[in-house]
């Protein structure tokens, strides 16, 4: 047996115990984690079921954000508005909203978020916390199937424009506005059916945060909420004060908004101060005519994604603590801070991603200046999804593909994967070929074309398709034009490459493609890290190679 | 006669001698690195099993686990289909960690530069419809592989000097005969040579996973093979049988087949825990359970459904996929050797940083000197110091001084951060209880947790009540569970082919022949073994499969509702959709070892001292309290209650709240 005292316990048992800090984040990751594995279950569609385009999270009272189980980054912390808006809305308990409006809580038309305004277990009458759910689904209506329209100028082409409405209203269901959603969409069964996984996993993150509350009682879940956020920032700045000072400064561009090949500015001014990442877009393009635009929420989940990556391997929980690290600064006239009746379907998509690319070759070149080199920041990725659609009468097929990552000054860039604000999963070539009337003629690392450096980027990817039927073939791509940029003395990789047979396909547009014709894919290396060797035969040690 | 199962690990080697009379003996002996079969001898040894009486000898090895975390395999040459030679690190496109950019994957079992390109090419057949081209019923030859291009590959398979091939080619699953062709050419060239086909090894779609599997076969079997012969000559040598070889999905082989099957035997380790768990269940009646095996560095969480494992696809052992059949588990970093600390934040952490064996826990003494949940128990009085199992030797006062500068940094008292440690371990395996379980439409509220594994005794009430879990059996020799799960698991082969016929286009005879067939090629290991079957079923366009039962006399239409109603009760919904049989399973089990634990019969009622030594009928405890088992330790937490049962073991149960 023990033989210390026994020491009187500290707090009584309705007082939240920090101790138990660790336990209450499992439990809350726990209830995110939940509301995932029932949306994927219950879910139809391939996007959502096994792609898990994505993600859920639980809030409190006040619209904080507790947890969340974010497959892809471009989720990350993009869900407090969405409950924000909710919120103004004088939100019951019991009411369940639906929306996908980019001014009012939403990313682009396709993601359509659900949030659930959860009462106290014993009291109905208050308000103890959210839950929102947000999935990408395979068409929500507009000027071509699927709800990603190449070279739209408005929001209305894109598709069915949703502001905050409820569903349900105080627990009962108000079907009228379902039924007018689903007779605007081309796919209403498969909708419908996602709507309802959607539906279960809001009432699985419901009842999780009703057990916790009805286990531990108010003062307990209030008391812990607070520990949990302060305790992330805490750490979170931590990390960051030991960078204050840091500033850097990026411009960087898309290669068009698919209604002219015009290069769009991105630019970004980071700064690290008293423990906060602060990130101004000044200087960044105003709102275009295409459909590159996002709402300023896709801005603060790059910035977000950016200081996650900077606490590196550290396993610091995303919710409001980390958010009050975070300040973003978008101009009212800017790409990034869409504003009706822009469109936007493509801004998610790859404005974010060159978003990210400026924020964090910021930090690198802000980390560099100041000599803080131990901060494993890479080159640029690819900094694109590939965003690939191919259809005919009846079907479509629709898939993104990885590229190189940049190099760091710790290991060469990997290759063939997906960077940034993507990370889904690529559709088997066996699986496609019997599935979709169209074959894989090769499907093969790009070798060579990571930028070659102290450390050598990530290479890209070749994917090469043959339709046996007439289709449309749409691309949505990037760094076509603008090959991904090496740092510190490493070199550019190489841009991507679309064609068409012999003939080279611009970034972004759309075609017909005979029977057997062949669409070659080529996506982009990553940038190198370093100034390269060139003395040949070379042996060298990783510090040797460290540039 | 005598069937012995022997479960060889990290640390220990465990050893369950199952005699017909129904008594079992238990043993744990440390294992030998260097020659494993010597610790196995040893524990033959140690559990008093004279070798003449084996009736069956089953095995558990980590052999291969072990040899693909250290990538300590043989050198393997991939031969793949032209223009998709980069499969293994193409990947699922994925990355590597989502924060971490600078991070690579494991680095696949080939080389770069080993692969060889076969300019061959088979694909779904695409035939012109009235309007458009009609959905494929097979497939076609797009690119025969001619004389000459067999030739060549083979000639550069001799020059690149490997004696370990893999033949992954596209659609090669159901197209057999190209993958054939190049074998059988490969081993006239090189008839020493190791050589995995794919349509061998995994039968099914999906590329990635088929070549990685397929890969993995030929890195591991010259390894098995000499393993497996070094152990059936000892074992020979002693007068026992050939021993049999327990696989990743639950059954035992043969070792002449297991040399065959090597990949299969990937992720072994912790099968045998779940199968004994589920035996034991089926004793007692009880059809769905969780179980928890808590072990010195990791623990492993799986699920009980139906009296049986259940059984999935899709492991992975370090990076690489292994998709056969295999007992589910999920394993986690917590333990008793999980590590205490404290983050920047002032948040304490269980793990995942292990003490592991060496130097174990600091309470051991020897030479840990940082606290682990284990010290944490023994500060709290749930272990009692002293002398464990002959050779661990508790000291208190280490643990206490340990958890005391854990304490110090937290500003709190030993007591306290001791229990606080305990919780945060929970929390993490709770974690992993509860996703295995909702992930597959089970309410943990509704399932018997069943604890074994040197900790999970201890952490069973801890677990159960952050799950909302009423009921806790410890089953008897809750310390070896493992090595009893290989003395009880039946003979059992299995065979696999692909399939790829969608309902509306398949006549109802193709797949009663197709399962017919592949159960007639499989050796039937008794008289009294039983077949069965499942067809592997999505509905058209998604890649969520399912394995429905197949029995004998079921046509297309059964299947079809079958499926429609399993997937209904696992989603919550059913399609109006044409369905697609991916591939077939087809097992042929013999039976289960039979096992009649009971406690000693005693003459007069006794005082419980705390220990039970196997006579401790009819006791009944209220937490808080501990008890001492063989080879374990009970933690009944306040508000259980708990009683031992005469089939050994323990049953706990919440008391209602008052």
């Amino acid at each position: 047996m023990t033989s210390s005292s026994p020491a009187p316990r500290v707090t009584p048992d309705d007082a939240f115990d920090p101790l138990a800090l660790t336990v209450f984040g499992q439990a809350v990751t726990m209830i995110a984690e939940e509301m995932g594995t029932r949306l994927e279950r219950a879910a139809v569609s391939p996007n959502i079921r096994e792609r898990r385009d994505a993600s859920c999270a639980v809030f409190d009272a006040e619209g904080r954000m507790v947890a969340q189980a974010a497959h892809i980054p471009v989720h990350l912390g993009a869900m407090p508005e969405s409950v924000a808006v909710v919120r103004a809305r004088a939100a019951e308990p019991g009411d369940l909203f639906l929306l996908n409006d980019p001014a009012h809580g939403g990313s682009h038309l396709p993601d359509l978020t659900m949030v659930e305004v959860i009462a106290h277990p014993h009291d109905a009458t208050r308000v103890i916390g959210y839950v929102a759910v947000r999935a990408h689904h395979a068409d929500v209506g507009g000027m071509s199937p699927g709800s990603m329209p190449f070279a739209a100028t408005e929001l209305v082409q894109e598709g069915l424009i949703i502001p905050p409405v409820r569903l349900e209203r105080g627990g009962v269901t108000q079907s009228d506005v379902l039924d007018l959603v689903l007779a605007n969409v081309r796919t209403p069964a498969e909708r419908l059916g996602d709507l309802r996984a959607q539906r279960a996993a809001c009432a699985a993150g419901r009842q999780g945060w009703q057990e916790l509350f009805t286990r531990h009682g108010d003062a307990w879940c209030a008391s812990a909420i607070d520990a949990l956020f302060d305790y992330t920032e805490r750490r979170a700045r931590a990390h960051l004060h030991a960078l204050d000072g840091v500033t850097g400064h990026c411009a960087d561009q898309l290669e068009g908004d698919g209604v002219t090949n015009a290069p769009i500015a991105v630019v970004a001014g980071v700064r690290v101060h008293e423990g906060a990442l602060l990130v101004d877009l000044t200087g960044s393009s105003g709102a275009v005519a295409g459909n590159v635009n996002a709402p300023a929420a896709v801005a603060r989940a790059a910035a977000l994604f950016a200081v996650r990556v900077l606490l590196d391997r550290d396993d610091v929980p995303v919710n409001e603590g980390l958010a009050r690290v975070v300040h973003v600064h978008v101009p009212d006239d800017c790409v990034a801070n869409a504003r009706r009746p822009s469109a936007v379907a493509a801004g998610n998509v790859e404005l974010s991603q060159r978003l990210t690319d400026v924020i964090l070759q910021a930090l690198g070149e802000g980390l560099a200046a100041a000599g803080r080199t131990a901060v494993a920041l890479p080159a640029q990725g690819q900094g694109t999804m590939n965003n690939v659609t191919i259809g005919a009468p009846g079907w479509t097929f629709y898939e993104t593909l990885g590229g190189g990552q940049g190099a760091s000054g710790r290991a060469d860039g990997p290759s063939a994967v997906h960077v940034g604000m993507s990370n889904t999963r690529n559709t088997p070539v066996e699986s496609l070929e019997w599935a979709f009337p169209m074959r894989v003629v090769e499907y093969a690392v790009r070798h060579g074309s990571g930028g070659p450096g102290a450390f050598t980027g990530g290479d890209g990817i070749v994917r090469r398709y043959q339709p046996l039927v007439p289709v449309v073939l749409t691309l949505l791509t990037e760094r076509r034009a603008v090959a991904p940029r090496g740092a510190f003395g490493g070199e550019s990789g190489q841009p991507g490459r679309n064609r068409h047979g012999e003939q080279a396909l611009p970034a972004k547009g759309r075609w017909h493609v005979p029977p057997l014709d062949i669409v070659n894919i080529e996506t982009p290396g990553g940038g190198g890290y370093g100034v390269p060797f060139t003395d040949t035969p070379r042996t060298g040690t990783v510090s040797e190679r460290d540039a | 006669m005598t069937s012995v199962g022997v479960d060889v690990g990290g640390t220990f080697t465990d050893i369950a001698a199952v005699h017909d009379d129904g008594t079992v003996r238990i043993a744990k002996v440390l294992t030998t690195p260097h020659d494993r079969s010597v610790g196995v001898l040893q524990s033959l040894e140690a559990a008093q099993v004279d070798a003449a009486s084996i009736a069956r000898f089953v095995h558990g090895t980590t052999v291969v686990t072990n040899l693909l975390l250290e990538r300590a395999g043989t050198r393997v040459v991939l031969l793949a289909t032209a223009g998709f030679t980069d499969l293994l690190w193409l990947r699922r496109q994925e990355r590597a960690s989502l924060y971490d950019l600078t991070r690579h994957h494991p680095a696949p079992l080939v080389s770069v530069g080993d692969v060889i390109a076969v300019r061959e090419r088979v694909a779904p057949r695409w035939r012109d419809g009235e309007q458009a081209l009609a959905a494929p019923d097979g497939l076609e030859v797009l690119q025969p592989l001619d004389d000459a291009e067999v030739a060549r590959v083979v000639e550069a398979a001799r020059a690149s000097g490997a004696n370990a091939f893999a033949i992954v080619l596209l659609h090669g699953y159901a197209f057999e005969a190209h993958e054939q062709r190049l074998a059988a050419a490969l081993q006239a060239a090189l008839p020493d040579a190791t050589i995995a086909t794919s349509h061998e090894v995994l039968p099914e779609i999906r590329e990635y996973e088929r070549t990685a599997t397929t890969v993995a076969e030929a890195y591991a079997r010259p390894a098995v093979k000499r393993y497996m012969r070094s152990l059936s000559d000892a074992l020979a040598a002693r007068g026992a049988p050939a021993p049999r070889v327990m696989t990743s999905a639950g059954g035992t082989l043969p070792v002449a087949e297991a040399e065959r099957h090597a990949a299969s035997l990937a992720l072994s380790g912790p099968a045998g825990g779940v199968t004994a768990a589920a035996a034991l269940c089926r004793a007692l009646g009880i059809p769905d359970a969780l179980t928890i095996d808590i072990g010195g560095t990791s623990a492993d969480a799986g699920l009980v459904v139906g009296g049986e494992p259940l059984i999935e696809r899709g492991g992975e052992v370090d990076g690489v996929p292994i998709a056969l059949p295999r007992v589910l588990v999920e394993t986690v970093a917590a333990g008793g050797g999980s590590l205490g600390r404290v983050d920047s934040g002032g948040a304490l952490h269980a793990g995942p940083e292990s003490a592991g064996a060496e130097p174990g826990p600091a309470c051991y003494g020897r030479g840990g000197n940082r606290a682990t949940v284990t010290d944490a128990h023994v500060a709290l009085g749930h272990i009692e110091a002293g002398t464990w199992g002959g050779s661990v030797h508790i000291d208190a006062s280490l643990a206490e001084a340990t958890i005391g500068t854990l304490a110090q940094q937290l500003g709190r008292s030993v007591q306290d951060t001791a229990r606080a440690l305990i919780a945060t371990a929970d929390a993490n395996m709770a974690r992993a209880l509860r996703r295995i379980s909702v992930e597959r439409g089970r309410d943990p509220r509704d399932l018997v947790l069943v604890a074994f594994g040197g900790g999970g005794p201890l952490h069973a009430c801890g677990l159960a009540d952050l799950l909302g879990m009423r009921r806790i059996y410890v089953p008897p020799f809750a310390g070896v569970l493992s090595a009893l799960g290989l003395a009880l698991a039946p003979d059992r082969r299995e065979a696999m082919a692909s399939v790829m016929l969608r309902s509306d286009l398949v006549d109802d005879d193709a797949l009663a022949r197709r399962r017919a067939e592949l159960l007639h090629a499989l050796v039937t290991p008794h008289e009294d073994a039983v077949d069965r079957a499942w067809v592997r079923t999505r509905y058209l366009g998604q890649g969520h499969e399912l394995d429905v039962p197949f029995e004998r006399d079921d046509d297309v239409h059964a299947l079809v509702e079958r499926f429609a109603a399993l997937h209904h009760d696992l989603f919550g919904y059913a399609l109006d959709r044409a369905v697609e049989f991916v591939s077939l399973r087809v097992v042929s089990e013999g039976a289960w070892w039979p096992l009649r634990t009971a406690r000693r019969p005693r003459a007069q009622a006794m005082v419980f001292s705390g220990t039970d030594d196997g006579d401790a009928f009819d006791v009944r405890l209220r937490g808080p309290c501990t008890v001492r088992l063989p080879d374990a330790t009970l933690r009944v937490a306040d508000g259980w209650q708990a009683r031992a049962l005469e089939s050994g073991g323990w049953w706990l149960e919440r008391e209602v709240a008052a």
